[in-house]
C-alpha cells in the first residue's frame, strides 16, 4: 500500500512538473523554432571580434587602453588580425600629451606596452561613427571599402562585440557628437541575424548604465554582458600618475585579470568569467543577459568568443570532398571547469530557469518525459543542503498521508 | 624659425614611391631578369646636434610572364594595387613633425624629395581615361586605407584633393608634368615592371655619450654617436634577401668646407684629407669603422666644396663581428647646411571668426645673395618661384585680392606674377586651387603674397567631433625651377649603381613645403539641435493640447455638471426624498449610521426614563 502510494506520488509530481513546464518549453520552442534550428545545423566556423572605443580626447585614455587590452587578449587567444575589426576614436600613442610616445599602458606598472607589436587599427579617428559601426555590423559598405575593414562573418561565426566609452540610459556616446541607441544596436543585431552573419554573438559593454543598452535585443544566440546596471556608473580602476590619467576601467581590468590566467587551451567557462565579477570590486553590478542564449554557460568555454578554437575533423585522406553537413558533429570532449569560484552567485533570479529551458531545448528529440525527469533530478541535485530538503519533503508528505487516510475512513 | 621638435622625439618621415619603370631614369630595367631588393642607410650629422638617418629600401619587379602574378620578393599587395587601379606612379608619405629647412638643409635631394608636410600626402598618376580618374582616385584611397591602417580614405573628401595642371615637380625623364590623363602612355604602363621605393627618414637627437673631456667651449662640441646609441642595436650582417646592404655616412659640403678651414688653421695642408684612404689621421672627428670607399661629389655648378660620402658595405660583417658605425667629434665644429634659395613661411592674418588672410612670405637667404650676385650684373636676372596651394572650400578665398609685396613695397601683380591658374572652390564639391609662377628680381630681400578669405559655414553634420580645434589648410608647395638638386658622385664602376646615389643624381627642382595652417571656424553650439527639438516639441505639445482641449470640450455638459456640484447636500437629500430615488451610497451609509446612533440614543433615553421611573416612582 505504501509503496504504491509513493509511486503514485512520484507520478503526480512528474505530471505536475510536466504541466508546469510543458507550455513554457513549448512556447519557447515555437518562438525560436526556425532560427535556432538553422543555427544548430551550422557548425561553428570562425571567430570574429569587433572592438570599439567610442571616445576621443586625452582624458579618455583609459577607453583606448581598454580596447587595446582586449585586442591583445583576443589576439593572444588566437583570433587572427584579419578577423578583428578594431575601432579607435583617437590616437593616444602619438598624442602630444603622451609622455611615452608610441606606447599605451593599461597598468601603472608599465610592464605591458599595448601598442607594441602590430596593432592594426581598422577604423580610427573621425571614422569611428555610428554610421560606420552599424555598417560594419550589418555589412552594408560602399563597394570601395577594403576587405580588411569589413566584418566578413558567416552563419557559423562567433562574434565578440566589445564596446567602451561613455554611455547613459539606453545610449552610448560616439566621440561626443552622436549616440548609438539601444534600438539601433538591437536593429543591427536583428539584421545580422536575418542575414546569417553570426551564430553566436557576445556583446560586452563597459560604460555607465551598460545594462540599458541591451534592453531592446531580441535576436536569439545573443549573450550580453554589461559593466553596470541602470542608474550605476562604471568607474576607472586606477590613475597612473606618470601618464597623468586613469589608464583602465574596472570592469575591463577584472576581465583582463581573468584572461591573463588563461591560454588558448584552457577550458574556463563563460559562467566562471561571469562569476569572477564582484560588485564590491567593480563598484557596480555586472549584468548578464542570457535569456536569448540557448546553451548552458557552464558548458561554453570563453574561447568560444575570445579565442578561435575550431573543431577539427580528422579525415582519412587529404582533401576529401566532404559536404559540410554530412559528417556527424564531432564534438570535442572537453572537461568544463565548473569549479571556479566556489560561490555560485547569480544576479538574475531566473537564470536557473533559463538554463533549464535552454537545456530542455537542446535535446528535445529525446523523450520529453525522460527529459523532464532528468531535469527534475538535476534540479534536485543543485539543492545545497540535502538534509533539510529531505525533512521538508517528509513534512510535505505528512498531510498527503493524512488525506488518503481521511478519505478511506 | 623656432625649432619645432621636442628634443627626444624623432621626426619621422616615411614615404613610399611606386614607379612604372618607363618613367624611371633607369631604362635598363628590361634587362633585369628577376626581382631584386636592396637596402641602404644614409647617416648625416646635422648642424643642430642632431643626426639624420635615411633608410632606403628598393624592390624591383620586372614584368615577366613566367611567374604569373606571383612574386618572390616584391610585396604582392602593392603589385595588385598597381594592376587594379592602373597606377602609373604613386607616392604616399606619412610624416610626423616638420622638416626644419633652415637647420637641416633645403637644397639637397633629400630635403626636396623626402621632406614632406605633416600628416599624409598622396600623389598618384593613373593610366586611365580622364572620366575614370576620380573613381580610380577614390578606390585607391580606400584600398590604401585598408593596407596601411590609416584614414587615407578621407583624401577622397571634397576638401582634400586636386589635380595640379602645371606640375609641382618638373621631374626627370619624359614626365613633364603631373597630368592625370595620359593616354599617350597607355598600354606600356601596366605591362612593364614596378619599382617600389620605401624610405624612412628620421632625425634624432643623439644622447651625448661622453662629455667627460673638458673643453673650454664644450657645449659647442657636436655629440658623438654610434648606431648602438641611436637605434639601440648593431647591424649583424647583411639582409639575406637583399642584393646589397650599404651604409653611407655623408658629410655636407659646407661641413667639408668648415673642416677644410679648420685644417688650414692647424696647418695641415692637405685638403684631400677626408677623401684619402689614410682615414685615421683626421684631426676633427673619428669614425670607428674604416670605410670601404670614399666618394666625392662632382663639383656642381655653384658648389665650392664637394660633399663627401663614406661607403660601408655590410657584406663582411656577421653575428660574431657586428657592424657598429660610430662618429666621435674631437674638435668643435659649427657649420650650416645649404639652404633653399628663399626661406618660405606661411601664416594667417586677421582676427575674428568672419574673415582673414593667408600670407606666404619669402625671405632671401645667404645662398640667394651668393648665387644671384654673380648674375646680377646681367640685369635681366629673375628668380622664378612656383606656388601650388589647395584651400578647402569652407575657406572662401577671394583670388582677386591677391597682393604682392617685394621688399615690403606693394607691387603690381602683373609685374611679378608670370602665370596664374585659379580654379575657384565649389561648395561641397571641390577645393579651390591656386597655381602661380612668380618672377622676382634677383636683388630682392623679401617678398610676400597675401590672399583674403571669408570663413564659411558648414552643415552641422559636416563638423568633425573636435571642431573647436580648428581646420587645417594643407601646406603650400613652393618650388624653384631654376635650382636643381642633383648630386653626382664619382664612381669607378657604374654597373652596380646604388639606389640612393641614383636617386641623388635625379635632376629635380628645389622644393619646399610650408607650414600647415590651423583656421578656427565658427562652430555652432552642438547641443543646439537638441534645444531646438525640445523647444519645438514643447510648443507643439502646447498647441495641440490646447487645440484638442478646445475641440473636445462640451461647454453645456460642463455647466450642468458644475451646477450639479453646486447643489448643497441637504437640498439633494430633499430632492431625493421628493423624487423617491435612493441617495448615493456614501450619503446613505452616513444617514444610516446617523439613524442608528439616533436609535441608540432613543433606546438609551427610554432606558434612562425607565430607570428614572423605577427609582423614583417604583
Amino acid at each position: 500500500m505504501l509503496v504504491k502510494m509513493c509511486n503514485l506520488f512520484n507520478a503526480a509530481v512528474v505530471v505536475a512538473a510536466f504541466l508546469l513546464m510543458g507550455p513554457i518549453t513549448f512556447g519557447k520552442c515555437v518562438a525560436f523554432g526556425s532560427p535556432s534550428s538553422s543555427s544548430e545545423t551550422t557548425m561553428h566556423t570562425n571567430n570574429w571580434a569587433v572592438l570599439v572605443c567610442t571616445s576621443r580626447f586625452w582624458f579618455n585614455y583609459r577607453h583606448m587602453a581598454n580596447t587595446l587590452s582586449l585586442y591583445r587578449t583576443v589576439k593572444r587567444l588566437g583570433i587572427p588580425d584579419e578577423r578583428i575589426i578594431l575601432m579607435l576614436a583617437d590616437d593616444m600613442a602619438c598624442n602630444a600629451r603622451n609622455k611615452y610616445p608610441a606606447q599605451v599602458f593599461n597598468n601603472e606598472n608599465h610592464r605591458l606596452n599595448l601598442y607594441g607589436d602590430n596593432v592594426e587599427v581598422d577604423y580610427r579617428g573621425y571614422e569611428v561613427t555610428v554610421e560606420n559601426f552599424l555598417r560594419v555590423l550589418t555589412g552594408r559598405h560602399e563597394t570601395a571599402v577594403p576587405r580588411s575593414k569589413r566584418l566578413l562573418s558567416d552563419e557559423g561565426s562567433h562574434i565578440l562585440l566589445y564596446m567602451t566609452g561613455h554611455g547613459g540610459d539606453e545610449f552610448l556616446k560616439f566621440q561626443d557628437s552622436e549616440e548609438l541607441q539601444s534600438h539601433d544596436l538591437a536593429d543591427a543585431v536583428k539584421q545580422m541575424k536575418e542575414k546569417h552573419r553570426f551564430k553566436e554573438l557576445l556583446i560586452m559593454v563597459d560604460t555607465c548604465q551598460a545594462a540599458t543598452l541591451f534592453s531592446q535585443l531580441q535576436s536569439p544566440g545573443v549573450l550580453a554582458i554589461g559593466s553596470s546596471m541602470k542608474g550605476e556608473n562604471s568607474y576607472s580602476h586606477h590613475l597612473d600618475s606618470d601618464v597623468g590619467v586613469s589608464v583602465v576601467d574596472r570592469f575591463t581590468f577584472y576581465t583582463l585579470a581573468f584572461f591573463e590566467r588563461l591560454n588558448m587551451y584552457d577550458n574556463a567557462s563563460l559562467s566562471s568569467l561571469f562569476n569572477s565579477y564582484h560588485p564590491s570590486l567593480l563598484m557596480s553590478t555586472a549584468y548578464y543577459r542570457t535569456d536569448l542564449y540557448q546553451r548552458h554557460l557552464e558548458e561554453v568555454p570563453v574561447t568560444n568568443f575570445f579565442g578561435s578554437v575550431m573543431e577539427t575533423i580528422h579525415t582519412d585522406s587529404a582533401y576529401k570532398a566532404l559536404s559540410r553537413k554530412s559528417f556527424s558533429r564531432a564534438e570535442i570532449k572537453t572537461s568544463f571547469d565548473k569549479t571556479v569560484n566556489g560561490d555560485e552567485r547569480r544576479i538574475l533570479a531566473d537564470s536557473d530557469g533559463q538554463d533549464l529551458l535552454s537545456d530542455l531545448k537542446k535535446e528535445d528529440q529525446q523523450g520529453a518525459f525522460k527529459h523532464l525527469w532528468k531535469t527534475f533530478n538535476d534540479e534536485v541535485g543543485k539543492i545545497e543542503d540535502v538534509d533539510s530538503f529531505v525533512q521538508y519533503g517528509l513534512l510535505v508528505m505528512l498531510p498527503l498521508l493524512l488525506l488518503p487516510t481521511w478519505l478511506s475512513w | 624659425m623656432a625649432l619645432l621638435l621636442l628634443l627626444l622625439r624623432p621626426i619621422l618621415i616615411l614615404s613610399l614611391f611606386h614607379f612604372a619603370p618607363i618613367f624611371h631614369s633607369e631604362a635598363a630595367l628590361g634587362s633585369v631578369a628577376e626581382e631584386d631588393f636592396s637596402e641602404e642607410l644614409l647617416l648625416r650629422p646635422l648642424p643642430d646636434r642632431k643626426v639624420l638617418a635615411h633608410f632606403h629600401f628598393q624592390s624591383r619587379a620586372p614584368h615577366t610572364n613566367s611567374n604569373g602574378r606571383h612574386h618572390h620578393l616584391f610585396p604582392k599587395a602593392i603589385s595588385q594595387l598597381v594592376q587594379k587601379f592602373h597606377v602609373k606612379e604613386m607616392e604616399l608619405s606619412f610624416t610626423q613633425g616638420r622638416w626644419n629647412y633652415d637647420q637641416w638643409g633645403g637644397f639637397d635631394p633629400l630635403s626636396s624629395s623626402n621632406a614632406k608636410p605633416p600628416g599624409v600626402e598622396l600623389w598618384a598618376v593613373f593610366d586611365v581615361p580622364h572620366k575614370q580618374v576620380d573613381d580610380s582616385w577614390k578606390n585607391l584611397t580606400h584600398a590604401l586605407s585598408g593596407l596601411f591602417c590609416a584614414s587615407i580614405n578621407f583624401l577622397e573628401s571634397s576638401t582634400a584633393y586636386s589635380a595640379p595642371e602645371w606640375g609641382y615637380r618638373p621631374d626627370s625623364g619624359s614626365l613633364s608634368g603631373l597630368h592625370l590623363t595620359s593616354s599617350e602612355f597607355e598600354s606600356e604602363g601596366v605591362g612593364s615592371g614596378i619599382v617600389l621605393e620605401q624610405t624612412l627618414t628620421v632625425v634624432v637627437q643623439p644622447s651625448s655619450q661622453r662629455t667627460v673631456r673638458i673643453y673650454s667651449h664644450e657645449t659647442k662640441l657636436q655629440p658623438s654617436w654610434s648606431l648602438t646609441s641611436i637605434f639601440g642595436r648593431k647591424v649583424s650582417g647583411r639582409c639575406v634577401l637583399a642584393k646589397s646592404s650599404i651604409v653611407y655616412l655623408q658629410l655636407d659640403s659646407s661641413l667639408v668646407a668648415e673642416l677644410d678651414s679648420l685644417q688650414k688653421e692647424n696647418n695641415i695642408s692637405s685638403t684631400d684629407k677626408y677623401v684619402s684612404e689614410d682615414f685615421s689621421s683626421n684631426a676633427c672627428f673619428e669614425v670607428s669603422v674604416k670605410p670601404d670607399r670614399v666618394l666625392k661629389e662632382l663639383k656642381g655648378f655653384e658648389k665650392k666644396n664637394p660633399s663627401v660620402l663614406y661607403e660601408f658595405s655590410i657584406d663582411k660583417y656577421n653575428e660574431s663581428g657586428p657592424f657598429d658605425l660610430g662618429l666621435t667629434w674631437t674638435v668643435p665644429v659649427a657649420w650650416s647646411c645649404q639652404k633653399a634659395p628663399l626661406h618660405v613661411s606661411r601664416f594667417l592674418m586677421g582676427s575674428g571668426n568672419e574673415r582673414g588672410a593667408i600670407a606666404i612670405s619669402l625671405r632671401s637667404t645667404e645662398l640667394t645673395n651668393k648665387l644671384l650676385h654673380t648674375d646680377s650684373n646681367e640685369g635681366r636676372c629673375k628668380l622664378e618661384v612656383k606656388v601650388f596651394q589647395v584651400v578647402p572650400w569652407y575657406i572662401k578665398v577671394y583670388f582677386h585680392t591677391l597682393q604682392v609685396f617685394v621688399n615690403e613695397q606693394p607691387q603690381a601683380v602683373s609685374d611679378v606674377v608670370e602665370k596664374m591658374l585659379v580654379s575657384p572652390s565649389v561648395d561641397k564639391v571641390s577645393p579651390g586651387v591656386l597655381e602661380m609662377v612668380l618672377k622676382f628680381p634677383c636683388g630682392m630681400k623679401s617678398a610676400a603674397i597675401t590672399l583674403d578669405f571669408d570663413k564659411g559655414f558648414l552643415h552641422i553634420d559636416e563638423y568633425p567631433p573636435d571642431a573647436n580645434q580648428g581646420f587645417d589648410i594643407p601646406s603650400a608647395i613652393i618650388s624653384f625651377p631654376n635650382f636643381r638638386t642633383s648630386m653626382q658622385f664619382l664612381k669607378d664602376d657604374s654597373s652596380d649603381k646604388s639606389s640612393i646615389l641614383s636617386k641623388f643624381e635625379e635632376n629635380s627642382a628645389v622644393l619646399a613645403y610650408t607650414e600647415v595652417l590651423l583656421v578656427p571656424l565658427t562652430t555652432p553650439d552642438f547641443s543646439m539641435p537638441y534645444n531646438v527639438i525640445t523647444i519645438t516639441c514643447t510648443v507643439c505639445a502646447l498647441y495641440f493640447g490646447s487645440l484638442l482641449n478646445v475641440l473636445r470640450r462640451r461647454v453645456g455638459e460642463e455647466e450642468r455638471l458644475e451646477n450639479k456640484e453646486k447643489e448643497p447636500g441637504w437640498l439633494r437629500k430633499l430632492y431625493a426624498k421628493l423624487t423617491g430615488r435612493p441617495l448615493e451610497p456614501v450619503e446613505s451609509t452616513s444617514t444610516s449610521s446617523s439613524l442608528s446612533s439616533s436609535k441608540l440614543k432613543f433606546i438609551i433615553l427610554v432606558a434612562g426614563i425607565a430607570v428614572f421611573w423605577q427609582v423614583y416612582y417604583g
